[in-house]
């Protein structure tokens, strides 16, 4: 028994390590996609800590009685606050001050804070957090504070916190929470909506070349009397409507999508709505994420007929598509917790050089404005595509498309070396 | 004479393997001829190459005149080829498989409807053309594929193994198929095989191959004559050796 186990086992390694396509499985998953991610994320995180470590508020206090001055004692004596203290009439001059600076949260202690304590027992505190829509660890800054004035509450004096937001520099009277609930939406589920629609199409778009040659049918297709270029644009040209259709659903989905999002209750229960305050894509927002999944989806796909090229059959070829996940699934990490512009320079170049990044840029550009990053995006993209399409076209050109296949000679010899040791 | 093929010194490396070793032979125009030789003597590689297929390493190949590496566009207007182990779309029925191809070559509807009738009496699958693909027998399926090549009446008709495979009755159709129809039509025919006694039947003339080499050639007489044997496949074990 052990005999046939032995020798069943020595085959099976035998062929699945002569397998590039397992090869480069091995190699890619474990050595550069987990650190790739797990960078991401460390990346991410760090920001997170940077921005915990001293969140920049002002404070503006118009009551300057004992009782808010006990306040403003308690905010002053937190280490992780660097509080500007402003010496302003009006709230509308915290306000600007709040247009010009790096602080992310405002409290304004209104003149009759310490009366309404005496009367009331509670005083009324205005907390403005300011909102860009960048980055899901945005409201980090607006968690801390409203974690050291309910330990206040708590501890010291009873506060009713009002929230309110700070949009593109004009207050908004919406619980910032209920905006980075939008954010959240956006940075997490549309990533990952785009990234789900490139690995599909491009699935199917693998399958257009290996499937002629798992069937059979490509040398017969090669030698009808047409172009090689007009078998590579009539397989492209069916991957564009693919491409057509797949940009066309995910737009209707993200036009539904926000929709939902048209009008939030404000906290004092007035509908607000987002398009009007700038946080709703604009027409050209729209054109702008259309564009961008066109191209992307266009490259994509042509990148996937060439890399079929190098497969036998359906199931190699999507094994070898699989490993350009890795272009979608680094971009989607990093738009997920992270706002681009706050990257290190070289991540950010190198994701910018990913032309995947772009959709999923547009679609972050359509809520915060950045239309002449995204319109740059879409021309990269273009380009890159241009690329893709030439190569594919001078492989259908040649003997390559029947010929070419993944050869790892140096890896396979190591491996025999480990066979012969098992044997 | 019209030369259908004729290669000189042909030859096509595959890395450090030799596929094809200076091959020279020529195909006249209406002849059936044969490359016989057992599997990996290049017989493929050779028919790849003057299918515009592959490129030769070095040497010349032409179809009727035209050089298949600086023309290969003209001579796909003149040759069908059907690889070895071709399919058809298995989810197209045999007619839509027949009419995708056919319109690569036609140049209106009535033209197509004509070479669909024809490739139907040629495969002599009936109805079952109207079935998917899938659902076809391997012989059915080669059949199917064997009209496909002929319909159009090429003037030249490239078949690798042309019954590779198939039961007798399959075999019987197809080689019946090709040698009535080559000879009604004037086709040119180069066909591979490692079935003697189908090559014996089909080919005005035959070389064998060996090593990428052509070793013998002439008519199956000629070649039985000449090695004193009483069939194909004991002249080619005489001219290698083996007998």
């Amino acid at each position: 028994m052990l005999k046939g186990l032995s020798t069943i086992v020595i085959k099976e390694i035998k062929e699945l390590v002569r397998d590039p396509k397992i090869l480069i499985g091995m190699i890619i998953v474990p050595l550069i996609m987990f650190p790739l991610m797990g960078f991401a994320v460390q990346t991410s995180r760090q920001s997170a800590e940077e921005s915990l470590k001293l969140v920049p508020i002002a404070v503006a206090d118009f009551d300057q009685s004992s009782s808010s001055r006990n306040l403003t004692n308690y905010i002053g004596s937190q280490t992780n606050l660097q509080v500007t203290w402003l010496n302003v009439s009006t709230v509308d001059d915290a306000l600007d001050f709040m247009r010009d600076s790096n602080a992310t949260v405002l409290i304004v202690i209104p003149r009759d804070f310490g009366l309404n304590l005496s009367t009331w027992g509670k005083g009324v505190v205005e907390v403005f957090s300011v909102f860009s829509g960048k980055s899901i660890t945005e409201d980090v800054g607006s968690q801390v504070v409203n974690a050291y004035l309910d330990a206040y509450n708590s501890r010291w004096e009873p506060l009713a916190l009002k929230q309110s937001s700070i949009v593109k520099g004009e207050p908004v009277n919406v619980d910032p929470q209920i905006l980075f609930g939008l954010t959240f939406s956006q940075v997490f589920i549309m990533p990952f909506t785009i990234l789900m629609l490139l690995i599909f199409a491009m699935q199917i778009a693998a399958t257009s070349v290996a499937m002629e040659k798992e069937e059979k049918t490509l040398e017969t297709l090669l030698t009808v009397p047409v172009s090689r270029f007009t078998i590579l644009a009539g397989k492209l040209a069916g991957s564009v409507v693919v491409a057509l259709v797949g940009a066309a659903a995910y737009l209707v989905g993200f036009v539904y999508y926000f929709s939902s999002f048209s009008f939030v209750t404000d906290t004092g229960g007035v509908s607000v709505d987002l398009a009007a305050l700038g946080l709703m894509p604009s027409s050209l927002g729209y054109v702008l994420i259309g564009a961008s999944l066109f191209v992307s989806l266009l490259s994509a796909l042509a990148l996937a007929v060439v890399l079929s090229a190098f497969a036998d059959d359906v199931r190699g070829a999507q094994s070898l598509v699989g490993f350009l996940y890795v272009l979608f699934i680094l971009p989607m990490f990093f738009m997920m917790f992270s706002d681009i512009n706050t990257l290190p320079l070289p991540l950010r170049i190198l994701l910018l050089a990913i032309p995947y990044t772009h959709p999923m840029l547009a679609a972050k550009a359509s809520i915060t404005g950045d239309y002449l990053l995204a319109g740059l995006g879409v021309v990269y993209v273009s380009l890159f595509t241009v690329v893709v399409l030439y190569l594919a076209a001078r492989l259908f050109a040649t003997e390559k498309i029947l010929t070419m296949k993944l050869k790892f000679g140096w890896f396979r010899r190591g491996k025999k070396q480990v066979v012969e040791e098992l044997q | 004479m019209t030369l259908a093929v004729e290669t000189k010194k042909l030859r096509k490396l595959f890395g450090p393997i030799k596929a094809l070793d200076e091959l020279s032979f020529q195909v006249e125009e209406g002849e059936i001829y044969g490359l016989i030789g057992p599997n990996g003597a290049g017989k493929t590689t050779c028919l790849r190459i003057i299918s515009t297929l592959i490129l030769p390493t070095s040497g010349s190949a032409t179809v009727f005149d035209h050089n298949v590496v600086k023309e290969a566009t003209e001579i796909r207007k003149l040759i069908t080829y059907l690889p070895e182990e071709a399919g058809a779309y298995k989810n197209l029925s045999g007619l839509e498989y027949l009419e995708f191809m056919a319109k690569f070559s036609t140049r209106n509807k009535k033209e197509t409807e004509s070479i669909i009738d024809n490739a139907a009496k040629i495969s002599g699958l009936g109805s079952r053309l109207n079935d998917k693909v899938k659902t076809y027998s391997k012989g059915m399926k080669r059949r199917l594929l064997v009209a496909r090549a002929l319909m159009t009446r090429p003037r030249l008709a490239v078949l690798d193994e042309p019954t590779s495979g198939l039961d007798v009755l399959h075999s019987f159709h197809v080689r019946g198929i090709i040698k009535e129809y080559v000879k009604q039509h004037g086709v040119t025919v180069l066909l591979s095989s490692h079935n003697m006694l189908e090559v014996e039947f089909l080919c005005d003339k035959v070389a064998l191959v060996n090593k990428g080499r052509i070793i013998a050639e002439g008519t199956p007489d000629e070649l039985k004559t000449k090695n004193k044997v009483s069939n194909l496949e004991e002249a080619f074990a005489k001219v290698v050796g083996l007998a």
